[in-house]
């Protein structure tokens, strides 16, 4: 909003950008002073704005800016008409605080104290970044500590994410050298999920790398058993609260967070227990199965089985069903089973290839087409895009609200990854959308 | 043992990464001081799904015709999603209108 209304603005339009609560803050400080550069004169509306009655809007048109108790359209009267200030014509830089390689000695307490107040941390106790712990931890890579890793430009500002940067949060999470090159691979995807709607991610390795460096993915590998698993996975946490600079209030505005942000869920996926025919994830993205590889997920949703597979009623058929509770936002979904789940899938139901899977998935999971136009996300970005005529999303627009549809309509948005120890017939399925892996050979 | 803990402090490196700021950019000045006759283009970015905002400038219009009615209000629906740009919208509002009113974030 702030990057149009600039654009409007520049143009010589005198604009009232309208914004709700949640984000005012954010909108008037961090965003101009490190991103759009320009004072725009923000109007404030309460929330929610969709999802009420038109006598709600009523009441909001009509009623005052919750920040500054003045009449919403009063407020937007003065952004358009009033004369500009001596502020408001400001051009050229502001000063700007750079961050010091060190920060000034303390006692361990009071720098434990000091990172949680800066929020570097998880509220978890971290291990102090010592300059002989980071050095350490650099062995575990070939590359130089200034190299650049990332330039993250959200939430805005430019921070450049060095492989020192990197080595930093690997020492707070309690990571070992070893562990370095897959966090140098996902630090290219930092930040992780940032919404008001509470999105999470998911951490997948492939290749010898899990083997190496002690990865489980076997019994308990989506659970707090495994040192590598835990520890990679809070590095993605710590470098987004760092590097990434996400912190509550200020540049990120969960309505609700989401628990998996603690570790984002980091597995390695069983190869070893893999049905004949089905490939490792990072195979499927076109990666050779020699190469070591993590993909990274983004997504809302995590729903359990709960209990084992059953032959009157096949796991496909429960996974179709509990599939209808997922968005289907990009037809993206992933499918988390035990080996022993793919084994029964592909035995003994006759699904040769998780692409296989796939694809019976999306032509057998069906909702009303006002279900999935019924979420927010899905509305907001599919109804866009059908409204410019992309398909499937413009036909289904276009539908009685009773129809069905089969949202998942892009097999290769529906994945799978086997994980689990073989101690019962259980899976998850989630609304992850994967990114296509990063090669951590790269970063070793 | 961590340098100067014998000491009992310790220097530790900093893991956040300096922000570049960004230029600072004017306004547009302002050169009416109020919107009578004025054409007004009210932008509904699309966020919220296809009604969250639209309903609200739809209330605005009302508001408009009942305060300013020599005022002029164009409703239009930016093209795309929230975050893409559509430098059409920008051209038709500098050609036909005097202000415009976008939103809503959330």
């Amino acid at each position: 909003m702030s990057r149009h209304s600039k654009e409007l603005e520049q143009m010589g339009i005198p604009t009232a950008p309208c914004t709700a609560i949640n984000v005012a803050e954010y909108l008037r400080g961090y965003d101009r002073i490190y991103n759009n550069g320009m004072p725009l004169r923000y109007t404030v509306f309460p929330l929610p704005v969709a999802g009420v009655s038109r006598e709600v809007h009523v009441k909001y048109v009509n009623g005052v800016d919750p920040v500054t108790s003045k009449p919403i359209m009063q407020e937007i009267l003065d952004a358009l008409t009033r004369p500009l200030t001596p502020e408001e014509q400001l051009t050229g830089f502001p000063p700007s605080a750079m961050e010091p390689r060190e920060l000034p000695p303390d006692t361990e307490e009071n720098l434990q104290a000091f990172f949680k107040a800066r929020d570097w941390t998880d509220y978890l106790p971290i291990v102090l970044s010592t300059e002989e712990r980071v050095a350490a931890m650099l062995k575990g890579t070939s590359h130089k500590p200034d190299e650049v890793v990332k330039t993250l430009h959200w939430p805005g500002g430019g921070r450049q994410l060095t492989v020192e940067k990197a080595a930093i949060c690997a020492v707070m999470a309690g990571a070992k050298p070893q562990h370095l090159p897959v966090i140098l691979a996902i630090a290219n995807m930092v930040p992780f999920g940032n919404s008001t709607t509470s999105m999470t991610n998911v951490i997948i390795v492939n290749g010898p790398i899990r083997r190496e460096i002690g990865m489980n993915s076997g019994t308990h590998a989506m659970g707090p058993y495994n040192e590598a698993n835990s520890v990679i996975g809070r590095a993605f946490t710590l470098l987004s609260k760092t590097a990434g600079n996400l912190h509550a209030g200020k540049t990120t505005f969960s309505a609700m967070g989401s628990s998996l942000q603690y570790n984002n869920c980091c597995f390695a996926e069983n190869e070893e227990a893999l049905p004949d025919g089905w490939n490792p994830l990072h195979v499927q993205f076109g990666y050779r199965k020699e190469d070591s590889v993590v993909t990274v997920g983004i997504g809302w949703t995590y729903i359990s089985c709960v209990g084992e597979a059953l032959t009157e009623y096949p796991p496909q058929m429960l996974i179709r069903d509990y599939m209808k509770s997922v968005s289907g936002i990009g037809s993206a979904a992933l499918l988390c089973a035990d080996p022993l789940v793919a084994k029964v899938l592909h035995d003994y139901q006759g699904f040769a290839s998780k692409e296989a899977l796939s694809i019976w998935l999306g032509q057998n999971v069906k909702v009303p087409v006002q279900q999935f136009w019924g979420n927010g996300v899905v509305s907001t970005i599919a109804g866009s895009l059908g409204a410019q005529g992309l398909e499937p999303y413009a036909s289904w627009l276009k539908l009685p609200a009773d129809s069905v549809i089969a949202p998942f309509h892009n097999p290769k948005a529906v994945n799978t990854v086997v994980v689990g120890g073989q101690t019962n017939t259980i899976w998850y399925i989630t609304d992850f959308r994967l990114s296509k892996g990063i090669l951590i050979d790269n970063w070793r | 043992m961590p340098r100067e803990v014998s000491k009992g402090k310790v220097t530790v490196l900093n893991p956040a990464c300096s922000s570049k700021v960004a230029e600072r950019v004017p306004l547009a000045p302002r050169k009416f001081s109020n919107l009578e006759g004025k054409t007004i283009f009210l932008v509904d970015s699309g966020w919220g799904g296809p009604t969250g905002g639209y309903d609200v400038f739809e209330v605005m219009q009302d508001w408009f015709k009942q305060h300013i009615p020599s005022a002029k209000t164009i409703l239009v629906k930016k093209k795309g999603m929230w975050a893409d740009n559509d430098p059409e919208l920008w051209k038709r509002i500098k050609a036909e209108g005097d202000a415009a009113i976008y939103g809503i974030s959330c």
